[in-house]
């Protein structure tokens, strides 16, 4: 159960990073665009003749800020079609469409409740008794914000519906809506309720969240450190804003009165206090202390959770995991957008967001205790920390005390993470198992047969059609339309319109290298059972064997005997062997090692049987020259020596020393090819196995 | 069911090549072929499985046939035996 749930987790967590790859990209353009389309910015360094408004870079730069708005505005939808994508297990498209119809659905849904209950006004505004920030547009739609937890919702939910009913038969008369088509109709049906419900549950989080407000206003170092805790536990509910809004915009972050003027909010005082910066002597800590921890951990301590999520990458995939977090710091670092890091690890290792999170929150409450007051107008990365704090001076801000303590920070990620990844084994980016997806999905296929015969039947059907379209090698293309499988062909000769015929086909019609096989508005079940066949199959397909040993292969009927040429042994390849030691070829276990030790049998974790003859009529030598390491039943990993050959001894005595390996099993539809000729290092891939008609 | 035994007179036993024969000419028959030697016994159309039998010269062996041809396959596979073992 455990082990199921944590397999679901980690599937969740690869299918939030397709969306996430893009946030990086749209977090540098958002951060540079506002930070130099900022007024006061623009001001306070005298660059408004270069980029004020008006000028061409000022243009630019506000499309740069609208581009990355624009993805930050609608992430809830893009995790709604990217987790349908990542979750459903065939036919992603349709998942991805009807994550689409669901999530308008949902927020449909809701938006008409809150008119019914007259938060949403006729006019279309929001009525005035509604708390700010709960209500607010997706996609046009005016709905509950639920931030990328929405999306979330739908995506699982979408994903979880076309896994069940992607494949489900409607009586004849409704056939036509069977199958895929099946599945936008069932996620309308289901997400109107989803959406109804959601008025009624997701108040009570906010208004949960609302109430916090009030705690941290009351009580100094510690209500920062709440503050903190509690801004940083709700990025992934998308909720953060409406939580630290109040506090740097309202009263509820503090009133000072600046050059005269009560101003109030952290942000606010900040600024009014930047305005006035000559007669202040440094700025107040206890406004900024809604912002200047987030430098500590933005710029040094995320990115130190990043390296260490590198360096626990398995070695084959840090390339692909050190691009995804190289960006995802880079982005943090700079501009202080975190989701790209923190959606890295949120889901599949929800421990490491605790960690996040309450080493985040501290850093609010250290900051205002070493009364570090450094402004943003965005968020905590480098360039707001150059243009309010290094800038404005050490004498003001104290910018200088978030050096150690973020360097502090680093380490602490970076030992915390690395210590409970390790340990804990979690699946952070790079160390996905490789087959766990492939383990996942014949698990759940397993749970999803409601008997096997039903399965097998499928099967049979997808088989024969196979079979009757000329073997999987003849098929090009597979399609459908309402009633007809359209297939493209590269051989329309090895086509057998009977077969075709007997899969319950009302009828077959050729056109050139297009066959169009005529089922009904069932088609679309019976077109997904044969690309889950087909796809199946092709697994089990073709298979690799490495050589174990280094030395010049060639094909098998080039070999200086008879009964190994001609294939009676089996198909296979042999290899004129340059070194003495033969190796295990993959992991597997050794059958048996005939007593004049010249021959060994071999069987592969995958149920390749092998046998390795070294030299030809070796049998003769009586086991001289020969001294093997293993024993029959011995399990051996690929690499692990299985005998020494005295090879002068084998040229003196014996007509040739070269070794056929041969599979002395295999199917009547296989083939081996040689996928190497000439010099082959031991452990290279030597020959596969494969369906024959494949080229070579 | 048919059965016989036969002792290897080629003093070398049954290594590769003649397994391979012996798996080949136990295909021939629709019948089960099956090998006893000492406490093991296998199909006689796994060549693996024949191999790992590692019978010698001078050792006896039990082939156990049973099938809708079985008398043809008895006799067949004993021909076979006394021709190349």
């Amino acid at each position: 159960m455990k082990d199921k749930i944590f397999g679901v987790l980690q599937r969740v967590g690869r299918s939030f990073m397709l969306p996430i790859a893009i946030l990086p990209v749209a977090g540098l353009l958002l951060g540079i665009g506002s930070s130099f389309t900022n007024e006061a910015t623009l001001e306070m360094y005298g660059l408004t003749a270069v980029l004020g408004k008006g000028t061409f870079l000022h243009a630019l730069l506000l499309i740069m800020n609208a581009v990355g708005s624009v993805i930050f505005d609608n992430l809830p939808i893009l995790f709604a079609v990217g987790v349908a994508i990542g979750m459903a297990k065939k036919e992603k498209e349709v998942a991805a469409l009807s994550a689409v119809i669901a999530y308008f659905v949902m927020n449909i849904a809701t938006n008409a409740m809150l008119k019914l209950n007259g938060e949403i006004l006729d006019t279309g505004e929001v009525a005035a008794h509604v708390l700010e920030g709960t209500i607010a547009s997706s996609c046009g739609i005016l709905t509950l914000q639920m931030g990328v937890f929405g999306g979330v919702i739908v995506g699982l939910g979408v994903a979880a519906l076309h896994n069940r009913f992607y494949k489900i038969q409607l009586p004849n008369a409704l056939s036509f809506f069977g199958g895929t088509r099946f599945v936008p109709i069932i996620s309308t049906l289901v997400y109107m309720f989803v959406g109804i419900l959601m008025y009624f549950i997701w108040p009570v989080v906010q208004n949960a969240i609302g109430a916090l407000g009030g705690l941290v206003t009351g009580s100094g170092y510690v209500g920062t450190l709440i503050f903190g805790l509690i801004k940083r536990a709700l990025i992934p509910f998308g909720l953060h804003h409406v939580f630290y809004m109040p506090f740097w915009h309202t009263a509820l972050g503090g009133t000072m009165d600046v050059a005269g003027q009560t101003v109030a909010g952290g942000q606010n005082i900040f600024f009014a206090q930047l305005a006035d910066a000559a007669n202040v002597a440094h700025f107040s800590s206890d406004a900024t202390r809604f912002f200047s921890g987030e430098f500590i951990f933005m710029i040094f301590g995320l990115p130190g959770a990043a390296l260490a999520m590198y360096h626990c990458a398995k070695p084959e995939k840090k390339k692909a995991a050190g691009g995804l977090l190289l960006s995802a710091s880079l982005a943090c670092m700079a501009t202080g957008i975190t989701e790209p890091i923190e959606f890295s690890f949120l889901f599949v290792a929800p421990i490491l967001f605790v960690v996040q999170v309450i080493l985040a929150g501290s850093a609010y409450m250290i900051a205002h205790m070493l009364d570090i007051a450094v402004g943003l107008t965005f968020s905590g990365g480098f360039i707001d920390l150059l243009l309010f704090g290094i800038l404005q001076g050490n004498e003001k801000t104290s910018w200088m005390l978030i050096l150690p303590v973020g360097i502090v920070y680093f380490f602490l990620y970076y030992f915390i993470f690395r210590y409970l990844i390790r340990k804990l084994d979690l699946k952070t980016p790079g160390r996905e198992d490789e087959d766990v997806e492939l383990k996942l999905y014949t698990k759940a296929d397993v749970q999803e047969q409601k008997g096997r015969k039903a399965d097998a039947q499928k099967d049979a059907v997808s088989e024969a059609i196979v079979r009757g379209l000329g073997g999987k090698s003849n098929i090009a293309d597979i399609d459908c339309c309402a009633t007809r499988l359209r297939c493209t062909v590269k051989d329309k000769t090895r086509i057998d319109g009977k077969v075709l015929k007997s899969t319950g086909a009302s009828g077959v019609l050729h056109k050139g290298d297009g066959v169009q096989i005529i089922y009904g508005p069932n088609v679309t079940v019976i077109k997904s059972n044969l690309e889950e066949y087909m796809s199946k199959s092709a697994l089990t397909d073709t298979v690799r064997i490495s050589s174990p040993v280094k030395g010049i292969a060639q094909k098998l009927s080039a070999v200086p005997d008879e009964a190994f040429a001609e294939g009676m042994m089996g198909d296979g390849v042999f290899v004129l062997p340059q070194e003495e030691i033969i190796y295990a070829p993959e992991d597997g276990s050794v059958a048996f090692v005939f007593d004049t030790k010249h021959a060994i049998g071999f069987v592969t974790d995958l149920g390749v049987e092998l046998l390795i003859h070294v030299g030809i009529d070796t049998v003769k030598l009586q086991g001289k020259g020969f001294e093997v390491f293993v024993k029959a039943g011995d399990k051996v990993k690929k690499g692990e020596q299985l005998m020494r050959v005295d090879l002068d001894y084998v040229k003196k005595h014996a007509p040739s020393v070269a070794t056929p390996i041969v599979c002395t099993k295999i199917g009547e539809n296989q083939q081996v090819i040689l996928l190497k000729e000439g010099l082959v290092e031991v452990g290279q891939p030597l020959f596969e196995i494969a369906e024959k008609g494949r080229k070579i | 069911m048919k059965s016989f035994r036969y002792t290897i007179t080629d003093e070398i036993g049954i290594h590769a090549r003649p397994a391979g024969l012996l798996v080949k000419e136990a295909g021939k028959y629709e019948s089960s072929i099956r090998i006893k030697s000492g406490e093991k016994s296998v199909e006689a159309t796994g060549l693996m499985a024949v191999m790992s039998l590692g019978v010698r010269g001078g050792q006896t062996i039990e082939i156990v046939v049973e099938g809708s041809d079985e008398e043809k396959a008895a006799a067949g596979m004993k021909q076979f035996l006394e021709q190349n073992l």
